[in-house]
């Protein structure tokens, strides 16, 4: 027995009630789409960075980076349980490959046997082991800060640049710091590496990796004969990899943080951990953006709810009125509307889930590029999503509460009459 | 078949009841005074516009006097909340409209049962009563039948099992058959007389007709919301 019918007297109310659940589903739809999405996105790159080899970064916000990077190596290394302090610097540069038509690459300068330790699982296979670009530890050339040592001139270069260029391996190309061939050097390519998959981020495609004392003389990141005591021999980062149980342990990370930092006050040490934390912070920054954002649509689709909900009672207010004469307990009235109030709001949860789900998969299957690729990332987050549907039953309870409100100030002989 | 609550003895002491429409104020009951007896069969007639509904809104606890007071047995029913005055209309007062006033999306059977459901019957109990209540009024064939699919003095029957469900100590019927043909008309009236006489239950019926006025053992008459007549019959 129904304490409020479904079955609607009119077409009319019937539309109306399947309304207000599309635009409570369109409601929850939005939310959904954009949590699950943004937080699978979230969820990747955090799994990517904890899937990194190195586990401590040490970078500075001036323009020169972090000075004196092969003291810092051996500095940094000093450390117990460092297992390798791996200075990075990245430079857009020119290649000339036989033509006079520059292609414009990022050129990284690391060191490489301290490079290859700092690199995570998913990159290790990409790159040769040893890299093949002569003298492991950089020093025969940087030489205790002169350049005076002899260069290797070896380049590797990353396979989309192999591809697109056609350059293959024992060939000389010519790397210039700014559009100009003569004032390049001429580089053997002696390897070829692959590029780590990027969902969203820069690719990064078109690279190639050489010594880093090379990479400084050639862009001016060196300390000179002329200024042998400035502050130059720049990276951009010091990436630190810890050995054994330490880089899996977060008090033995902090601890080697905090002796990297007491060597190096005035740069930046950050930890994976805390860029991880930084990462979830900022995802729950844009989660609470979208909630904010979905709400409006969510009031909209409540607001035509409680409209929905009240015209109804007014619609039945003969039929309201009987059960009110006929002593149904006002409460037995309400909760019968509140029921139905919170029945659609249902209905919209589940409808607008549903349509969530195959948008992001529609999206996930058919879209392009970088939209396609977010929504293959999408994560479904029981508990937020519960929350979600939380808001929304009691939401709908409070536009039902105004409805059934309006049924229980209705006058009875006047709704008889 | 005896009353769930006894028949009450029901006071309406000095009841004024006036309207403030938009115009001029309206008085629908002038300083009426009346008692009913437990078990006692009342007409009410007179004129239309006489506040005859009114009375009847005041005794079925649906209105409340604008000045005067309503006593259900010797108790003022004035102070109590909508949900007490609801909860006497459950279980203490059954309501026969002239308009059936089912609900149109509700089975006879279903409209039976809604008030002891409300009253906290339990299933089978409920069932059994709507069973009797069916078989009293002549229309078990017709349980599953929605009121659009019954003729009017079907639905006024089935109204008037709804009236009995939970076994009141008032019946109150507004023009029972102001609506019915002849035929139709002497049906229910017979099945009011029978259920009122078995159930022991106070009837007030208002009432136009005099046929239906001359079943009853007290009369009242009306006029511009006075009580001008009240006889009892010997």
């Amino acid at each position: 027995m129904r304490s409020i019918s479904w079955r609607s007297p009119t077409r009319h109310s019937r539309l109306q009630i399947v309304l207000a659940a599309i635009a409570i589903a369109v409601a929850v739809a939005l939310p959904v789409i954009l949590v699950s999405v943004g937080g699978g996105v979230s969820a990747h790159e955090i799994a990517q960075l904890q899937q990194t080899g190195y586990v401590i970064s040490v970078s500075s916000a001036g323009m020169h980076g972090v000075s004196l990077s092969h003291g810092l190596v051996s500095e940094f290394n000093a450390i117990p349980r460092v297992a390798a302090s791996s200075p990075v610097l990245s430079v857009p540069i020119d290649i000339y490959a036989g033509g006079i038509t520059p292609t414009a690459v990022l050129a990284e300068g690391v060191i490489p046997d301290q490079f290859t330790p700092t690199l995570g699982p998913s990159e290790a296979g990409l790159f040769p082991s040893p890299l093949p670009l002569g003298d492991p530890t950089d020093l025969i050339h940087y030489a205790n800060g002169t350049y005076a040592g002899p260069t290797t001139l070896d380049v590797l270069i990353s396979t989309p640049f192999e591809a697109a260029s056609g350059i293959r391996v024992g060939q000389s190309i010519v790397l210039s710091p700014s559009a100009n061939q003569s004032l390049g050097t001429a580089y053997r390519v002696t390897g070829v590496f692959g590029v780590p998959p990027s969902l969203l981020g820069p690719t990064g495609a078109f690279a190639v990796i050489v010594p880093l004392s090379d990479l400084q003389v050639l862009t001016g990141w060196a300390r000179t004969s002329a200024t042998p005591s400035s502050l130059l021999d720049a990276s951009d980062t010091v990436q630190v990899a810890l050995s054994g149980t330490a880089e899996n342990d977060p008090s033995q990370i902090n601890a080697v943080a905090a002796q990297i930092q007491s060597l190096v006050p005035y740069y930046g040490v950050t930890t994976q951990l805390q860029q991880a934390q930084q990462l979830e912070n900022a995802n729950a920054i844009l989660t609470g953006f979208y909630l904010a954002l979905s709400s409006v649509g969510l009031a909209v689709g409540l607001i035509f709810l409680a409209i929905v909900l009240i015209r109804r009672v007014e619609s039945e207010r003969r039929s309201i009125g009987i059960r009110r004469a006929l002593g149904l307990p006002p409460r037995w009235i309400a909760v019968g509307i509140l029921a139905r109030g919170e029945a659609l709001a249902a209905a919209g949860i589940v409808g607008g889930t549903a349509l969530g789900v195959i948008v992001i998969s529609i999206l996930a299957a058919y879209g392009t590029g970088a939209v396609k690729q977010a929504a293959s990332l999408a994560t479904y987050d029981p508990i937020l999503l519960g929350l979600i549907a939380a808001g929304v039953l009691a939401l709908a309870c409070l536009a039902s509460g105004l409805a059934a409100r309006s049924a229980m100030r209705l006058d009875i002989v006047e709704a008889l009459r | 078949m005896n009353p769930l609550s006894p028949a009450p003895t029901i006071e309406i002491v000095r009841v004024w009841k006036r309207y403030l429409p938009s115009t001029t104020p309206v008085d629908a009951l002038r300083d009426i005074s009346l008692t009913l007896e437990p078990g006692e069969r009342v007409s009410v007639a007179g004129p239309s516009g006489c506040g005859k509904t009114t009375l009847m809104n005041m005794l079925g606890l649906l209105d409340t006097p604008t000045a005067g007071e309503v006593r259900w047995n010797g108790r003022p029913v004035g102070g109590r909340s909508e949900r007490e005055r609801a909860h006497l209309r459950l279980t203490g007062i059954g309501f026969i409209f002239q308009r059936f006033y089912l609900l149109p999306t509700m089975t006879a059977r279903e409209n039976i049962e809604l008030p002891m459901r409300a009253a906290g019957v339990d299933r089978a109990e409920r069932a059994h009563r709507a069973d009797e209540l069916l078989e009293e009024v002549g229309l078990a064939p017709r349980a599953g039948s929605f009121p659009h699919q019954l003729s009017g003095g079907e639905e006024q029957r089935v109204a008037i099992a709804r009236a009995l469900a939970n076994r009141p100590g008032l019946l109150l019927a507004d023009e029972p058959t102001g609506e019915l043909d002849s035929a139709a008309t002497e049906t229910v009236l017979a099945l009011i007389d029978s259920v009122g006489s078995a159930s022991g239950a106070t009837v007030v019926t208002v009432t136009h007709n005099p046929e239906v006025a001359a079943r009853s053992h007290r009369h009242i008459t009306m006029r511009d919301g006075r009580v001008v007549d009240d006889r009892r019959e010997e």
